[in-house]
This record gives C-alpha cells, structure tokens and sequence, in this order.
C-alpha cells in the first residue's frame, strides 16, 4: 500500500511521523474501503453506504487545493503508508477562518500520535502558510480519542451543542472546539520551536 | 399563512423587493447580519426569483406582516437536517420602528411552533453576535439557551466578535409554550 506520491511533482507538507500530500486517484480503494468500514464512519457522519463510483466522482472532482476552494491532504507516515485524510473547508476569507475534519482510516494508527502529527501539521499550514486566524471543529460528544487529540493541537472547548447529531437510536451532542493562532503559537508556534531547541 | 399573536408568516412574492432591498442596504439592520456587500437591486430580485418553493429538504422563507398587513421583515429555516431533524433560524426585522415591541418574539415563537408541530422537528438552531443584546433577550424568551461561544468567529468593523450558537429542543418548547394544544402566549 505504497501511496503514488511524488514529491518532484508535489509539495508536501511535512511532521514529525507524517506527511500530509495531494489525494490521487490510486488512493480510491483504501479511501473506499475506510469509508465502508463502520468502526470508522461512526466518528464522521457518514450515514449511508458509498459505491466505489461515487467515491470516485468524489476524487475526480475534487477542486485543486486553494484558499476559495478548501485543502484536502492525504496523511502518509514517513514509510509512505496512507493511513487517513484530512480537509480544511469553510474557508472565509474576511474572517480568516476555517472549519477541520480528519479520518484515520487504518486503525492500527489510532491513539498513537499520528492523527495529532497530522493535525499540527496542518494547523501550521493553515495559520503559518494561508494566514488563517481561527480553525475550528465539531466532533461528537462520544469521540473522545478525538477530543484527547485536538485538545493536544491546542483546540479549546468552546461549548455543547444539544441534540445536535441523531445516529444509533439515539441524539447526540456535539461539541465544538476552536483554536485559535495566538493559542497555537504559544504552544507549537515559532516561538516555542526556538524554546525547544534550545532545551 | 401561519397566525401569531401580533403577525402573520406569509410567503415572499415580488412586490416585496422594495423593502427588501431598503432593509439589506440598511447599515442598522445589517450590522446584525453577515451582509457585508452591498446588494444591487438586481440582485435582491434574483434572490427572490430563485427561492425555490417552501419545503422541508430546501427549507421556508417567509416575510412578516402584522394583522395591518404590513410588511416588517423575514424569517427562515435553513440548514434543514432530515435524520437529524434539526434546522437554522433566521430573523430580519428590516422595519425598525417594528424593533424592540415583541413583533420578533411572537413571529419566531410563530415559525418553532411550524418547526415543531408541523415540520417534526426535534431541534432550531441560530447564531448570534455576542453583542447584540437586544436579539438575545428575544431569543431567551422563544425558548433558546446559549450552547456555545464561537471565539473571535467574525471579523467586522475593524476586530473580531465572538458568536453566540443558541439552540431549542422540543421538548423545551413544549414547557414554555403549553405544547401542541397549548394556547398561544398572551
């Protein structure tokens, strides 16, 4: 499950364990595969079953990258396995904000830090590269490996919407969290790059 | 049209560009709203030509009246959630001589009780400017609790503002307002 990446062709973004890079058409399958996989669409909101067909318009039209039109990365480890995807979206320009959303795919690479790799990965794109000044998220109230790891990018809650996502018989609140540069400099930024390595 | 207490909740035709267009361009009434841009005439009608017709899955647009027949702004359900069976609120009082007097109240309470009763809907959502206090206090008395404080969300008149998300349950609902059969609040 080599991911195609070519990095004379694109640029990538890289972390610690990860490197965030282009979706592909090669990546359909696994794409594919986690999207059908119930133990991971729990946590997304993915309601309905997906034919292989409709992932694959999903990746076809898929604007570029950009500003007006959202960032959509797939995460590969530094061995070059795809293990998930994240995506910024909701992108206003006025506000400079955005709104986050991430999957881990391969569930082998759960709870061990390379969702929250990925993560600051991108929040450093987004507030060092695209001049963001706030990104947030809603996740659901049962996804607390979830919460754990935005709380560890600095992501801060914010509040609870009640009722808000009905799946599995029953309505659940969803909490939305937010991060905001200032709070993201003080914990990964520059400046806290130079305290570290003088440590 | 669905009959409140002081208004009436009717659909938008296009005799009501005029006002529609005074309102958006009224820099009072859009402080309160996201409407940086001002909006041409042309396209306030090509809004208005677009809405396509009231129904759950593209959600109710709905201008309103007092029993006068007076044209005092909008309200709409947006964002509507089928599985979920949730929507976004919307209110413009465009008429200023209209705030302040209980016309929103009683056309919101209007809207949740079609929301509810009419629509099955289990929960009504909206976003607020934290500083927009006279809007909050009429969401209180509809039946809204804050649930969240959105940071520095909104960039506007030169600084960033906090938004309020709000929401109310049915059941909520129900207990202000006597339920279903209940009588409409004096």
């Amino acid at each position: 499950m080599r991911s195609t990446a070519d990095p004379e062709v694109n640029p990538m973004l890289e972390g610690k364990t990860v490197i965030l890079r282009a979706l592909e058409p090669a990546d359909l399958e696994r794409v594919h595969t986690w999207m059908n996989d119930p133990e991971v669409r729990r946590y997304i909101a993915m309601r309905y079953p997906m034919a292989r067909v409709d992932e694959q318009a999903w990746l076809k039209d898929r604007p570029q990258n950009s500003f007006a039109e959202g960032v959509r990365l797939a995460i590969d480890t530094k061995e070059g396995l795809h293990i998930g995807n994240l995506d910024l979206r909701e992108l206003r320009p006025e506000d400079r904000s955005a709104s986050l959303g991430i999957v881990i795919g391969e569930k082998e690479y759960w709870s061990n830090g390379h969702g929250t790799d990925a993560l600051t990965t991108l929040l450093r794109f987004a507030f060092y590269e695209m001049n963001l000044h706030r990104v947030s998220l809603h996740t659901f109230e049962f996804n607390e490996r979830g919460q754990a790891c935005y709380r560890k990018c600095g992501f801060k809650e914010e509040g609870r919407l009640r009722e808000h996502y009905y799946a599995e018989g029953r309505y659940w609140d969803s909490l939305v969290m937010a991060v905001l540069r200032e709070e993201f400099d003080a914990l990964h930024g520059l400046a806290a790059e130079v305290v570290g390595s003088s440590a | 049209m669905l009959e409140g207490q002081l208004v009436r909740l009717r659909a938008i035709e296009p005799g009501d560009l005029e006002r529609e267009y005074v309102w958006i361009n009224d820099l009072e009434v859009t402080r309160y709203l996201t409407a940086r841009y001002p909006m041409s005439r042309a396209d306030e009608e090509r809004w208005i030509q677009s809405a396509s017709p009231n129904s759950f899955a593209q959600g109710v647009r709905l201008a309103i009246e007092t029993k006068e027949g007076e044209h005092i702004g909008n309200i709409d359900l947006h964002r509507m959630h089928s599985e979920d069976r949730k929507a976004g609120l919307g209110v413009m009082i465009g008429n200023k001589e209209y705030w302040g007097n209980g016309y929103g109240t009683d056309a919101i309470t209007t809207l949740l009780r079609f929301a509810f009763y009419e629509q099955n809907l289990n929960r009504v959502w909206l976003t607020v400017f934290d500083d927009n206090d006279r809007a909050m206090a009429c969401y209180r008395k509809c039946g809204f609790v804050e649930e969240a404080r959105q940071r520095q969300d909104v960039y506007m008149e030169g600084r960033y503002r906090d938004v309020l998300f709000m929401g109310v349950l049915r059941r909520d609902f129900d207990a202000l307002h006597g339920g279903p059969g209940g009588e409409p609040d004096a």
